[in-house]
């Protein structure tokens, strides 16, 4: 008999991508408790890997299905935008992001033609399609709902910063092997690419 | 040229709020900006923005870049005065505290000289030039701790839009720049407390020598010397400390911003179709294939809860009396291998196959033929003699006869 509190509940919401963060009582305290291993081997015994992410809260490790589901190139855009803009405002992304409440006719997302044409590519083309995507993004527990027009980030948005991270450490990771191992000269007239040798030429 | 100071000093008190917005623009300046400050900072005393830039330029607190030139900077010594008057600070740079090791280091070598030498005189002008690069190093030390707070402050409270990595290059400059070399220079084991430790056991040779007999003034310069060696670490370790966090903020908020930089910029480039999934933040969906709702499953149990009973279906077990025609060809064609092993080499298949069978027809010939043919146990040969006729029920065959041999 599984005496696990509130697995069902948690099951139910992990499953279906929900991320479990402090916003959701009581489940968030029943995995954060004394009996945190025993939900993550539960769940490892019928083959889900409970993730327990360094700023606390907690997500199914997704699989890579080979069919994307549109919603997830849409998410990434529009929280990339979200960053770009962050950054932009000089304050520490984070801060910004987590610290404040936002209204959704007041999001950058269709002030710059940079970031219309980015989203234009996910077919989301206006406010309404925005509000569309963030009621998916509260489905995943990113976000929460304050009234019509105004939402704020919970604390699972961590991820995209996190994937944020990981572009740049693959980025950097790459350029130091490049430059271990560089390549043969181009021929096509590449001056980027010209090997250090050629460039002595 | 001289400046006649109270002219000096009169321009200044009416031109306090234009002095400051100089000094705080700083660097090089044209005539056009010049007069575009002027406008922005009027006076206390009306007067048109030409004669305030003609009085800046004759009281040289704006001096040509070179002899003749368009461009002007503010004066070396003005520029210092303003710092002081109104409380602002520039940060040693640790080449300046460098320096000032290195001078204290010749100066000591001097001291040693004058005590062998018991040279009073060069004795006491190397004494009073240790005191000047201590007052100096303690002077430059104040100001750099006050520079770097100022900074952490600015970047605190900035209001101005300057993006997050443009901050973070900014304070990477400050930390490399002025912080952690200047720690490494006044740290325990540094130049700067050898230097000191030489300077303090020659004052106390000075003392013990009686060469040099004010006292107060070698009591005054030793404290001093503790003074400043334990200030000096005191202080860049609390700039480090205050700097440290504003460090680690916004080097993770720089390397967030590029990665979404990225993202956005090849997204841009390349378009979505080449996007890739090494962009996307993956969630997990776990997708039920095939499986039965509650309400079916209950259905189901009632169905067979609910079902009348029924008697078992009575099974005729006799024997049938024809043989099963399809069975027999089957189990004919099956033994043919162990049968043409026996007999092996065949010379003419086919006649083989019609001895064999008991009453052939020609698709039961064919594909027994087939069989043997394409069987791996053996190999057939292909021959061009005269073909022969082979009799079945239903017709007749001609061909050459195919030899089958073990492989």
């Amino acid at each position: 008999m599984i005496d696990l509190a509130h697995l069902a509940s948690i099951f139910d919401r992990l499953k279906r991508g929900y991320h479990l963060g402090p916003d959701d009582e009581p489940e968030f305290s029943a995995l954060c408790g004394g009996r945190s291993d025993e939900y993550t081997a539960f769940f490892a015994a019928i083959g889900l890997k409970l993730v327990r992410h360094e700023r606390e809260f907690f997500y199914f490790e997704p699989d890579n299905p080979e069919t994307v589901p549109d919603t997830l190139p849409r998410i990434a855009i529009f929280s990339y935008i979200m960053i770009d803009h962050a950054a932009n405002q000089g304050r520490p992304i984070e801060e910004f992001i987590f610290g404040q409440n936002f209204l959704v006719t007041a999001l950058p997302h269709f002030t710059f033609d940079r970031y219309t044409a980015l989203l234009r590519q996910v077919d989301v083309h206006d406010m309404p399609d925005l509000k569309t995507l963030l009621k998916h993004m509260e489905r995943i527990g990113w976000v929460k709902w304050l009234g019509e027009d105004e939402f704020r980030f919970l604390r699972p948005f961590h991820r995209v910063f996190s994937k944020c991270l990981e572009i740049v450490n693959s980025t950097q990771a790459a350029a130091k092997q490049a430059a271990e191992n560089p390549g043969p000269p181009t021929t096509d007239g590449d001056q980027h690419s010209a090997t250090p040798a050629a460039t002595d030429e | 040229m001289k400046v006649n100071p109270q002219s000096f000093f009169n321009f200044c008190a009416n031109h306090a709020t234009l002095l400051r917005a100089l000094a705080e623009r700083g660097g090089e300046i044209s005539e056009a900006e010049a007069v575009r400050l002027i406008r922005m900072n009027p006076s206390a005393a009306e007067e048109i923005p030409e004669t305030a830039w003609r009085r800046l330029r004759e009281l040289q607190i704006l001096v040509p870049t070179e002899p003749g030139s368009e461009v002007f900077f503010m004066a070396d010594p003005v520029s210092r005065l303003l710092t002081y008057l109104f409380n602002e600070a520039n940060p040693a740079t640790p080449e300046m505290i460098r320096g000032y090791v290195l001078s204290l280091e010749t100066t000591g070598k001097r001291l040693a000289r004058a005590l062998d030498e018991e040279d009073v005189q060069e004795a006491k002008l190397a004494f009073e030039e240790i005191t000047q690069t201590l007052r100096r190093i303690h002077a430059d030390l104040e100001e750099t701790q006050h520079a770097i707070l100022g900074e952490v402050a600015r970047y605190k409270t900035e209001r101005t839009r300057v993006s997050v990595r443009e901050k973070y290059r900014r304070i990477v400059h400050w930390m490399e720049r002025y912080v952690e070399p200047m720690i490494e220079i006044v740290r325990a084991d540094g130049p700067l407390r050898a230097a000191f430790d030489e300077a303090e056991r020659l004052l106390h040779r000075a003392r013990e020598e009686a060469l040099f007999t004010d006292h107060p003034a070698l009591t005054r310069n030793l404290r001093f010397l503790r003074l400043v060696a334990a200030h000096a670490l005191r202080v860049f370790t609390q700039c480090r400390k205050e700097i440290q966090p504003l460090y680690e903020s916004l080097r993770r908020s720089s390397f967030i911003a590029e990665g979404a930089a990225r993202a956005l910029e090849k997204l841009q480039t390349d378009g979505l179709s080449k996007w890739g999934n090494e962009y996307l933040i993956e969630v997990a969906a776990l997708r039920f294939q095939n499986v039965p709702s509650n309400a079916a499953i209950a259905l189901t149990l009632r169905r067979v809860i609910e079902h009348p009973p029924e008697p078992p279906p009575v099974l005729q077990l006799s024997t049938e009396k024809a043989d099963p025609g399809a069975l027999v060809r089957l189990m004919w064609l099956d033994s043919l291998p162990d049968l043409v092993r026996r007999d092996l080499p065949v010379g003419d298949l086919l006649g083989w196959l019609v001895t064999k069978h008991p009453s052939p027809n020609i698709s039961d010939l064919l594909a027994g033929f087939s069989r043997l043919v394409f069987h791996r146990e053996f190999n057939a040969a292909f021959s061009d003699q005269t073909p022969r006729a082979y009799a079945a029920q239903d017709g007749e065959i001609e061909a050459s006869p195919v030899t089958l041999i073990s492989v």
